[in-house]
């Protein structure tokens, strides 16, 4: 019965690839605790890497950095996207533009930022927070962008002759009726712009500067001085964070073609 | 809708093409123009010309740029490979493990992927967990050469991208009409068939998707091959970077930068045809 | 062709059973109709012969082969789905062609084998049109098509029909029937329509909510003497009436409280029917007769008050309440452009039946 055969072969596959996913992610919580430093075994249990975690003061610099990058360009993208959509609920010819936005997907992220350096170079804007939250802006740009736009296309037309035809304006109808309705879009987006910001590495790379630091660049010259607890620590410490905004994300139960 | 769009002034839609193309396509033909541009010592515009790319028509160049795209070729198939019965089981497996599956897969996706790196270094690193495991077991003497290596760059290649790859082709297995498969089976034709014939063909959007999510910032990647590979391997991103960070190299950076990305561009194109044909091919009318 | 046979056929999906101990023979060559309310399981009894679903316990029978466990693709049994399941991504040509390419056989017989059925189809002026340019009739066709090129021993159709309308779904009827006629394959037509099941089907079932078969027969039996309550209430509209049975042995009556007694006809004696016996009357509306003055030769009578009248065009639908506060339906047919006697609302009517034209259903 090749079905049954199918099902067992992919449950294997499925198995087998969480357990890709996971071991790494698990090794590195369970040796988070670990008394003695890699690349000793198990000695014994402590929170000590978690204390100096905590007490590193680089490290919460950085991380505020990060947050507040991504909060200005989840902020910025969704603000300039909610227009867009606005002018094209006003009757606006968007559609034309919307190939624009592609680009993000077309050009590696690396090409991005080496040609950002040296457009801030060559205008001499200074490096540092600025450029960060310039530069991720356009990240977050070409997914809020479409997304919305893909949404608000797909949402019924029937909805706004009807406010229309109950005596709203144009401007009423989009924030009673259009805006509500593409909130949950606009939250999960939001969402993962926010996460790809902070989770980013290249455009940081090449736009921070020595100034900034953000979190992914901490983590870097953590790397790069060599294996270390505290970065397990830190690990499981994010790890966590990320389950959370996961969690978030599934309990606004949109069915939001991302793709 | 149409009657209104005078009014509102065109400001309002404006503020995201102003910024995507101040920030996105400016920089980019800036970059495009630098590679043309000689400048002399002094920083002086002396002229066009196109030494700089032509430097770069070199074999080490074109076998960097090569291994860049087999590089990103072999991480797309291979999370291909990977992710689409992982996808497949997703779309239709049973409501209350869907949404668990899934949230499994995203929270890896969502967290800082360096720190996935510094896992996975811990796991093959010289003195790492898989080395220590083997030795202790007695499977080896001496440490396997785990780390630093092609196998390192492509596991964790796979690693990082495999959700890329995984949800577009949830995406559209998601929406398929689960009855056309019941139907290609009732007229006679068996699972492989039905999956060639049937499912691949019309989940073709997603797998492109994928493909393209995959392989194009593959292409480009320069920490996880300098991190996993340490300095042996040479890839894109790296040289790009090396030239860019460097004083007085900019219009070489510049012009390698151009040159790859229009190698990259063509090969997309080429792959994107490829897959439509593979999947979708067109048969005689008799 | 070839006939089918269920033997205790059990299938529970997700703890519920759908349907249980299911023993049925559908008729080779036959046009058989399995009618029933939706969700009563008939569709699961249908995938389960087409071998998409699984039975708990059971076995299914193609003629004198056991084909419980034969995988989906081996069975030589076809289902047209009730969305059609067309591929969208294959034109009319290759959707029809499919069945056979995969067989393998060479191009020139494949083509000719399509194009034939085109024809017999009238869809030749479709042939390389992609499915979602056709209408739904049009698909339908395709489907059904699809289903019968590669001549299957037993064709399943599940509710084709439901997403046309009226006139279309008349239409293909009468095609329908006149396919089966030609081809002679077993066609096992699902629906919880009863106008399409009596037109089409040679035999039927009728399943009920819980999934068992209540009664198997013809149309014609099937509407006539229906055995149980259900079948009368749920193939056509019928008036039942409860009482007890009396005067078993001289001359057999229902008694019914507050209405008195009604003369039935009982042609052989069953082993459930004893004197003081609960049971119920089934007398089909069309069957009784509604007049302002008592008719002659009528062996029962009813007196009720016309509650409400509506116009069906072919016949008028008056509904009339009786002393006991129950409500009877009756269809008289519209014979005459100017009736005799016009019957109003308000009106006091007698209503009047034979005693062959009530059935007596067991309570």
């Amino acid at each position: 019965m090749s079905n049954r055969l199918s099902r067992v072969s992919s449950l294997v596959i499925v198995s087998l690839t969480y357990l890709f996913l996971y071991v790494p992610i698990v090794v590195l919580l369970v040796f988070s605790f670990n008394k003695e430093r890699f690349p000793a075994p198990w000695t014994g249990f402590t929170f000590k890497w978690y204390n100096e975690l905590f007490h590193s003061l680089y490290l919460w610099k950085a991380f505020a950095n990060s947050l507040i990058v991504a909060f200005f360009a989840t902020l910025i993208s969704s603000a300039a996207g909610l227009c867009l959509v606005f002018y094209a609920a006003q009757g606006g010819r968007v559609g034309r533009y919307m190939a624009l936005f592609y680009g993000n997907l077309i050009i590696p992220e690396t090409v991005l930022a080496v040609s950002l350096l040296s457009f801030f170079s060559s205008i001499k804007i200074p490096l540092g927070l600025t450029t960060l939250v310039l530069a991720h802006t356009v990240l977050g740009l070409g997914l809020v962008v479409p997304i919305l736009y893909a949404r608000y296309l797909e949402l019924d037309k029937k909805l706004t002759e009807a406010s229309l035809v109950l005596g709203a304006t144009p401007t009423q109808t989009f924030f009673k009726v259009t805006f509500p309705l593409l909130r949950p879009a606009l939250i999960s987006t939001a969402l993962l712009v926010f996460i790809i910001s902070f989770d980013d590495f290249i455009l940081s790379y090449f736009t921070a500067g020595s100034s900034a630091q953000t979190l992914s660049l901490y983590i870097l010259s953590m790397l790069r001085s060599g294996v270390s607890p505290v970065v397990n620590a830190l690990s499981a410490l994010l790890l966590f964070l990320s389950s959370f905004f996961v969690l978030l994300f599934f309990s606004l139960k949109t069915r939001v073609r991302i793709f | 809708m149409k009657s209104s769009s005078s009014q509102i002034p065109f400001a309002t839609g404006a503020p995201a093409l102003i910024w995507q193309i101040l920030f996105f396509y400016l920089p980019l033909a800036l970059i495009a123009l630098s590679s043309f541009i000689q400048l002399s010592e002094t920083g002086e515009f002396e002229g066009l010309t196109l030494s700089h790319l032509t430097n770069f028509l070199t074999p080490t160049y074109m076998k960097v740029i090569g291994s860049s795209l087999l590089l990103a070729f072999s991480n797309a198939c291979l999370c291909f490979m990977i992710g689409y019965p992982l996808a497949y089981f997703l779309a239709f497996s049973n409501k209350k493990y869907k949404n668990l599956l899934l949230f499994l897969l995203i929270v890896p996706f969502w967290t800082n992927f360096l720190l996935h790196i510094y896992a996975w270094f811990y796991l093959l690193e010289h003195k790492g967990l898989i080395n220590q495991l083997l030795m202790s077991l007695g499977i080896i003497d001496t440490p396997a050469h785990l780390i630093n290596s092609r196998f390192a760059i492509m596991i964790m290649m796979v690693y990082y991208y495999l959700p890329f790859m995984v949800l577009p082709l949830y995406s559209s297995l998601e929406k398929f009409n689960y009855s056309l498969i019941e139907a290609s089976l009732d007229l006679g034709a068996s699972w492989s068939n039905t999956v060639r014939r049937v499912l691949l063909p019309l989940t073709s959007p997603g797998i492109r998707a994928g493909f393209f999510l995959v392989y194009i910032p593959s292409f480009g990647e320069f920490a996880i091959p300098e991190l996993m590979g340490g300095d042996k391997f040479m890839f894109v991103g790296s040289v790009v970077a090396q030239y860019i960070l460097g004083e007085g190299t900019g219009s070489l950076g510049s012009a390698f930068t151009l040159l790859s990305c229009a190698i990259l561009l063509v090969s997309a194109i080429l792959l994107f045809l490829a897959i439509g044909w593979i999947l979708n091919p067109r048969r005689h009318r008799v | 062709m070839r006939s089918i046979t269920l033997k205790n056929l059990s299938k529970s999906i997700n703890k519920q059973s759908i349907i249980s101990n299911i023993n049925l023979t559908i008729p080779a060559g036959k046009f058989f109709a399995l009618l029933g309310p939706s969700g009563c399981g008939k569709t699961t009894l249908l995938r389960l012969i087409a071998g998409l679903e699984n039975a708990d316990c059971g076995q299914i029978f193609l003629g004198d082969e056991e084909i419980t466990h034969h995988p989906i693709h081996k069975r030589p049994v076809n289902i047209v789905f009730q969305n059609y399941a067309l591929f969208p991504h294959l034109d009319v040509f290759d959707n029809i062609a499919y069945s056979l390419k995969l067989k393998g056989l060479p191009k020139e017989v494949i083509a000719q084998k399509v194009i034939k059925i085109l024809e017999a189809f009238h869809l030749e002026a479709h042939i390389y049109k992609m499915t979602s340019q056709l209408s739904g009739g049009q698909q339908q066709r395709v489907a059904l098509a699809r289903a019968i090129v590669n001549e299957p021993d037993v064709l399943l159709l599940d509710e084709p029909l439901a997403a046309l309308d009226f006139k279309l779904r008349e239409r293909m009827l009468i095609e329908l029937i006149d396919l089966q006629d030609k081809l002679k394959t077993t066609f096992v037509y699902v629906t919880h329509d009863q106008f399409e099941a009596l037109t089409v089907a040679d035999q039927m079932a009728i399943m009920n909510h819980i999934g068992e078969i209540e009664q198997i027969g013809t149309p014609k039996e099937i509407y006539e003497f229906p055995h149980s309550s259900f079948v009368a209430r749920f193939v056509g509209t019928t008036n039942i009436l409860n009482g007890k049975l009396r005067g078993i042995d001289q001359e057999p009556e229902i008694e019914i409280p507050e209405l008195g007694r009604f003369k039935v006809y009982m042609p052989h004696k069953r082993e459930w029917m004893k004197e003081g016996q609960d049971l119920m009357v089934s007398i089909r509306p069309e069957k009784i007769f509604i007049s302002k003055k008592v008719p002659p030769n009528f062996s029962n009578q009813i007196k009720g008050v016309v509650q409400s009248i509506v116009y069906h065009g072919r016949s008028t639908q008056y509904n009339v309440i009786l002393a006991n506060k129950m409500r009877m339906q009756v269809f008289e047919q519209n014979e005459e452009h100017f009736a005799q006697e016009v019957i109003d609302y308000d009106n006091e009517v007698i209503l009047s039946w034979q005693k062959e034209n009530a059935v007596l259903l067991e309570k």
